[in-house]
């Protein structure tokens, strides 16, 4: 006999996450989670179908986009030698800063160091842009230049984790993973949140890891940056040894077994869950390469990458992979530059380092804002570009510049905030942020904003306390909104 | 200015509630109100007023800047050098910025100084409504009231109550059990049958499955001590430390490295691993347990045995590149205060670094008489790879050793070297070619625009030997250099030809002669660094610049061709392996004792920049189960002491958090669920007479865990089906099964599951102990270049598996091995389809599917047998007549599949057929879910 399965939803809430996509349980589940003092209490936000934690879901607030795609340029590019130009650095350069150093510095600094690059004004807005990024400064009108981003932390490691998790000090769930716990997704057979080949280093996993959070909010890894993006792929997404079509009776007898059991387990709903996972993996396993298959992009599209150019070649794939992504209903996708010598992290020949990598990632990000506009994506996608930290208007040898996470720039485009603006500033040398200062918890309470979450109401119970991404601090640049 | 004048408006609202006094001169009362007031409502009043008290400090009053916040008042009245206020307002202090986000205006700034110079008047008292809020602000559970929380009451004596049905109960945790379950009209669920039971068992106690020869005796065993004799057997094998260390690494958070900003090897970790395991086999009373892992450096009898079990404190993930030392120190003993209280305590005491504890009886001070402890330790090394620093470790070599190991670190940096000095050998090679050719790459770049791809660069390079990515760099160079004195005839000629031939031929014609006599001047003096010539000298300097026109590219994928490449990454390689396979210094990650202080201040807000009042070494207050106030050393840290008290059988925690693990553990609930908190916040027990009883017996059984298994083992709430014949009253009263009506079904943890798949295949090797991980102590997991060279392939235990944090096995990862950074004991078992690709494509399970079957069509004569030993070996119990069929009728279409002639079924297509039906029976949910 079969016994009416009876609901426990937090705990299928906190376990079960079929696929990447998640089972309808509609059926099994029909309340709310209530307030049991206990952890993985989810956060006031409505599912609309309250079975499925990845179902989308209804934010706190109007969204103003739907979606994020983070250009992360792993190593910290220098913003007084790309979007924040100084002029009284070129005045003085070769003087000492005219004013204290932070208490704790990474590494001992030298005098004022000009720019070796060009600034020239672009677009209606006429906001500079120095000659490192000739194609982005063609969407100038479309950006929204940070100008006063500012974290904590000096080091690689804690400035990566303050900036993908609120925290240099304990792993914390990361952006993404608090985004889908906020929003679910709005492709169940795919992940909600995607890396396009993260670095390994520097906090690596934690820096889309989920923490706490159920395990379904964790970001899917494509790759790392050591392999060129030509090659990446989901972990085990296909069988090397036979056909699907032979692996499709092998699942047929993997099917039977588990539902003669199931009915012996009275309808257990994580074992028919499991049972569920089979399929979806199974539908993955097709989704995933199609989606990877740029060779399904017109030549046009790939130019516009730069994909026909060695030099562009592989952060254009990133970028492309990122729009079939998310096209498709990834709600998070992160894609980083960062190559397995030279990253943005200029100690030293600042000239020939930021030269090689401006020039891998120009084209491709200009093609990439191009091609979401042309379809009507930009409008509610929000783009963020920016690295770690920024980099000292002080000289570090003799031709490099030290880390600095006390005033950065860092820009966005699309999904609700106006374009052609630059907001905050930093002090006239570019070494600290001064006016509209924007910490990196107020970066993240306003990207949450954008999305329609109210940063202080997403949160999550765990050994209990309830957790934020922002922690106990956050405040929404409104400023920027459009 | 619209949006300012709602604010004021607003901000004028709340501060109606004030009252204006007639005290105050109308010259300073209209200064405020003109002046002050506008700045404070619009610039500060937003966070620092009834509703936000940002930092304890309410400015939307006098009584709110006189009282002040955490850091003291804010304005002493006509002396603005003293005010804390005009400092933060100043911005001269990176510390203490106000407000946050903007610096006021100088002309703002010299508002408030005037202001507080007049002494500042500020007409805005109090209300009792405005006094509420600050009441209201004061948080958490009082020390009277914290007393009596029911975690913190002294261990009841609770007798185990009388039942209705008495026949049920074998042990008094069953009388606890159904007591309760009568009470609501439950019914348990019957006895599980002997194979269930005998399969439930041995994976509890060991993470593997039972033999089929124990089935058999353990079947066929009618005796009453036949369970007994099963547990007895399990619990002596080497496999139950196995087992029970991994529940408890869980908790103490272990791994193998580092992992949160700079992942470098944990390479003697794996003592603390080990001494775990042979605590648990050797039933070490956890009192002394606890006392090692606390203090075992400070024992009058300490040993290397003592002192590795300290590596509890040491093996926290810690940002180790931290370049602020004081930032890093308190962060550190924070998270052994975090580690401790959760561990141990089942109290969230990392919550109180910042203030007093919003829910439990914990206060600031408690917290930093506790951290006065942990200051007194040492946790760090003296030595660091850069930046980095390195953790302490109790060495146990002897100087021979010392020596031997130093000579091994010389001929690893000998390897690295040579590696580095052949890369700059063939930069330099590279470069010298580079500069010869300065006039070909200035006439090559003239035929293309920096827009141009590689691939065009490369058509242009090559013809003339030149390198394409140079080349691509040179053409950058000039555009990025158009003032350059040197390169206005480059300029000039590109502007003015109109074919790119004649700039190329104007540009040969002009730069060939310089360089030709910047040729010849160096040859003449080949070792000089500088040309007397002041403009050959010019030229030089710009020729030779590593990193302007004729750059090299850093990357050696980029620089070199593929011949130079590859031995550059052989060099790498040997390096990187010589070092992987080094000996390390025995030694043990440890804490010890270093300069002892007594007392340590207060950190406002946590923040070791702004220190309040010091507090002596204590014990957290709620939690004393003495009035007399304990000595401690002043030649020791305290930890000894602090270790004591915690494993003392008084303390009101330690043992009811650790029998609840224990609990937890053997049925995949605890009576308090969240096992890590025991405070206000946490779950209350569902038993907490049992709770008692069982913590009270395992004291009185010398703290021996062996005991508490032996008592709930032989339970028969330990021994019910997972399913009840007709559980409707029960689902409906208690369908989260809290009061234990029946077993609860249990997905195997990652490792029994692995284990378990290596077992079938025969592969799994059981050997105990010893460094597993395959990397040097303090070598670099990763560095900057993400190459991912963990390995996962070895066949021992799953506990012997490297732990990297930052990068966890991938297969345990998705079925929901802790994250090692925290500890966890309530692992939960999530279902995500990736858990499905891994079963269904990775090489693990594939390969072990192949061995398996060998194994069958080796011992078995028929596919029939074949087929029963399958399923004996895999889920226990052999297969109904259906699934006799289904596997055969699977078997026989497969083995059709591969052949084109009917006649002739190929070797490895049976094979093949085999391996797909035991891979099938791995992934089948009976295998994962013990019953």
């Amino acid at each position: 006999m079969q016994y009416p399965t009876v609901p426990n939803r937090r705990r299928l809430l906190k376990t079960t996450a079929v696929g990447f996509g998640h089972l309808a349980f509609t059926a099994m589940l029909g309340q709310q989670a209530q307030a049991e003092g206990r952890d993985g209490v989810d956060s006031g936000i409505v599912s609309d179908a309250q079975s499925n934690p990845l179902t989308a879901k209804v934010p706190h607030l109007p969204a103003r986009c739907k979606r994020i795609v983070f250009l992360f340029m792993k190593g910290g590019p220098s913003h007084v030698d790309t979007f924040d130009p100084k002029p009284m650095l070129d005045r003085d350069h070769g003087k000492p800063l005219p004013f204290d150093l932070p208490r704790v510095t990474f590494a001992k600094q030298g005098n004022l160091l000009k720019s070796p690059w060009q600034f020239s004004r672009h677009g209606e807005s006429g906001l500079p842009v120095s000659e490192l990024f000739p194609e982005v400064a063609k969407h100038i009108d479309d950006l929204c230049i940070l100008r006063s981003v500012h974290g904590t932390n000096p080091a690689h490691g804690g400035a990566l984790l303050k900036l993908h998790t609120g925290s240099d000090q304990f792993v914390r769930p990361s952006l993404g993973s608090w985004v889908t716990y906020g929003l679910g997704t709005e492709n169940e057979n795919l992940p909600a949140f995607v890396t396009i080949c993260p670095t390994l280093a520097h906090g690596g996993v934690n820096n889309w890891g989920a923490a706490f959070l159920p395990a379904y909010c964790q970001g899917t890894p494509i790759g790392n940056a050591s392999m060129p993006a030509r090659s990446v792929q989901v972990r085990h997404i296909r069988n090397r040894r036979i056909d699907t079509q032979l692996q499709r009776q092998q699942l047929d007898l993997i099917s039977a077994m588990n539902h003669d059991h199931l009915r012996e387990m009275d309808g257990d709903q994580t074992l028919d869950g499991r049972l569920h996972s089979y399929e979806l993996a199974y539908r993955m396993q097709a989704s995933m390469p199609e989606i990877q298959d740029l060779e399904r992009e017109t030549a046009v599209t790939q130019r516009m990458y730069g994909i026909d150019n060695p030099v562009t070649e592989d952060f254009g794939r990133q970028c492309l992979m990122a729009r079939r992504f998310l096209e498709r209903g990834v709600r998070f996708v992160q894609v980083t530059h960062s190559d397995s010598e030279v990253q943005w992290d200029q100690h030293s020949n600042l000239y020939q380092g930021h030269t090689k990598n401006a020039a891998e990632v120009d084209l491709p990000i200009a093609g990439f804002l191009s091609d979401l506009k042309a379809r009507g994506l930009l409008r509610d996608t929000l783009v963020i570009w920016g690295g770690e930290f920024g980099r000292t208007p002080t000289a570090q040898g003799n031709n490099g510049r030290d880390h600095n996470p006390h005033g950065f720039t860092m820009w966005m485009a699309g999904g609700g905030v106006q374009g052609g603006m630059a907001y905050g500033a930093t002090d006239d040398y570019g070494y600290y942020a001064a006016v509209n200062k924007m910490h990196v918890h107020d970066l993240h309470a306003t990207i949450l904003h954008l999305l329609g979450l109210n940063h202080e109401r997403l949160t999550y119970r765990y050994a209990g306390r309830d957790f934020r991404l922002t922690d106990v601090a956050g405040q929404v640049a409104k400023g920027i909104l459009a | 200015m619209p949006r300012l004048t709602t604010c004021l408006i607003c901000l004028y609202l709340i501060a109606g509630i004030s009252i204006v006094t007639a005290e105050i001169p109308v010259a300073d009362q209209e200064f405020f109100e003109k002046s002050v007031r506008p700045i404070l409502a619009e610039h500060c009043q937003e966070c620092h007023q009834a509703d936000e008290i940002s930092g304890g400090l309410r400015l939307d009053s006098k009584t709110g800047w006189m009282s002040g916040g955490d850091s003291g008042p804010a304005i002493v009245p006509g002396d603005p050098d003293a005010s804390r206020l005009m400092a933060a307002v100043s911005y001269d202090d990176r510390d203490l910025q106000m407000p946050p986000r903007n610096k006021l205006a100088d002309n703002q700034i010299a508002v408030l100084r005037a202001w507080i110079l007049r002494g500042a008047p500020d007409p805005r008292v109090q209300t009792p409504q405005d006094a509420k809020g600050i009441i209201e602000a004061s948080p958490g559970m009082s020390i009277q009231a914290g007393k009596s929380f029911w975690s913190m009451r002294p261990i009841g004596s609770p007798e185990p109550p009388r039942v209705s049905n008495s026949d049920w109960v074998q042990t008094p945790i069953d009388a606890f059990i159904l007591a309760k379950l009568e009470s609501q009209g439950l019914r348990p669920a019957p006895p599980a049958d002997r194979r269930t039971l005998i399969r439930r068992i041995t994976y509890d106690l060991t993470g593997l499955s039972p033999t089929q020869q124990e089935i058999d005796d353990f079947v066929a065993d009618e005796s009453p001590q036949a369970i007994q004799r099963v547990v007895e057997r399990l619990l002596a094998s080497p496999r139950y430390g196995v087992r029970w260390g991994r529940h408890w690494l869980d908790v103490a958070r272990y791994a193998d490295s580092n992992g949160l900003d700079e992942n470098l090897a944990f390479g003697n970790a794996w003592r603390y691993r080990d001494y775990v395991v042979n605590a648990f086999n050797d039933d070490k009373p956890f009192d002394r347990f606890l006392v090692e892992q606390i203090a075992g450096d400070l024992l009058p009898d300490a040993t290397n045995e003592t002192k590795t079990a300290t590596g509890f404190l040491v093996l926290g993930a810690k940002v180790l590149a931290e370049p602020d030392r004081e930032k890093l120190e308190m962060d550190t003993i924070d998270e052994q205060i975090d580690v401790t209280g959760k561990v141990f305590l089942g109290m969230t005491l990392g919550c109180v670094r910042c203030h007093d504890h919003k829910f439990d009886p914990v206060k600031q001070t408690d917290y930093y008489a506790l951290a006065a402890i942990f200051k007194s330790t040492r946790t760090f090394a003296e030595s660091r790879t850069g930046a980095i620093k390195h953790w302490h470790e109790h060495v146990f070599a002897d100087q021979h050793e010392v020596d031997a190991i130093a000579s091994i670190d010389k001929l690893i940096s000998q390897r690295k070297s040579a590696a580095a000095s052949y890369k700059s050998q063939a930069i330099s090679k590279l470069r010298q070619r580079t500069r010869a050719q300065a006039v070909e790459y200035l006439v090559a770049a003239a035929a293309f625009t920096p827009s141009a791809t590689l691939n065009e660069i490369t058509a242009i390079a090559e013809p003339s030997q030149l390198h394409p990515r140079v080349l691509h760099q040179c053409r950058l160079y000039l555009q990025h250099h158009p003032n350059e004195p040197f390169f206005a005839h480059w300029h000039q000629s590109t502007r003015a030809a109109t074919k790119p031939e004649q700039a190329q031929a104007a540009i040969e014609q002009h730069y060939r002669p310089i360089l030709k006599r910047l040729l010849e001047q160096r040859q003449k003096n080949p070792t000089a660094r500088r040309l007397d010539d002041p403009e050959l000298e010019a030229v030089r300097a710009i020729i030779d610049d590593n990193t302007g026109l004729l750059a090299v590219p850093a990357k050696p994928e980029y620089a070199f061709d593929a011949e130079t490449l590859a031995e550059y990454d052989r060099l790498m390689e040997v390096a990187r392996l010589f070092e992987s396979d080094a000996g390390d210094l025995t030694a043990a990650m440890g804490v010890s004792d270093q300069a002892i202080v007594n007392q340590l201040a207060i950190h406002i807000r946590g923040s070791h920049l702004n220190l309040g009042e010091p507090v002596s070494r204590a014990f957290p207050e709620v939690m004393r189960f003495s009035p007399v106030p304990p000595i401690f050393p002043t030649h020791q840290s305290g930890r000894l002491e602090l270790a004591h008290w915690m494993a003392d059988s008084r303390h009101p925690l330690t043992a009811r958090v650790y029998v609840n693990r224990l609990w937890r553990w053997h049925f995949g609930e605890g009576i308090v669920r969240t096992t890590e908190n025991f405070g206000a916040l946490g779950d209350r027990p569902s038993h907490p007479d049992l709770l008692d009883w069982l913590t009270r017996y395992f004291i009185a059984s010398g703290w021996s865990t062996k005991e508490i298994h032996r008592m709930i083992l032989a339970s028969n709430t330990y021994q019910m089906a997972s399913r009840h014949e007709n559980p409707q009253r029960e689902l409906a009263v208690d369908p989260d099964n809290r009061m234990w009506w029946k077993f609860r079904n249990e997905r195997l943890q990652p490792e029994a599951i692995r284990d378990s798949i290596l077992a079938l295949s025969g592969q799994l090797d059981e050997a105990i102990g010893g460094k597993t991980v395959p990397l040097r102590n303090r070598q670099f997991v990763f560095n900057h270049t993400s190459v991912d060279h963990t390995k996962y392939d070895s066949v021992r235990r799953a506990i012997y598996l490297p732990v990297i944090r930052n990068n966890l096995y991938t297969f345990f990862a998705q079925y929901d091995y802790p994250d090692p950074t925290m500890p966890t004991g309530d692992r939960s078992a999530t279902v995500v389809a990736p858990q499905a690709l891994w079963m269904m494509n990775s090489d693990l399970v594939m390969d072990a599917s192949e061995r398996f079957a060998d194994r069958l069509l080796e011992a078995a004569s028929s596919d029939a047998s074949r087929i029963e030993s399958a399923y004996v070996q895999a889920l226990g119990r052999t297969p109904t007549e259906a699934e006799k069929r289904r596997a055969l009728s699977f078997i026989d279409q497969w083995s059709a599949v591969g052949r084109s002639d009917a006649a002739t079924v190929d070797k490895s297509t049976t094979r093949r057929a085999w391996s797909l039906f035991c891979q099938s029976l791995m992934a089948s949910n009976e295998f994962i879910y013990v019953k």
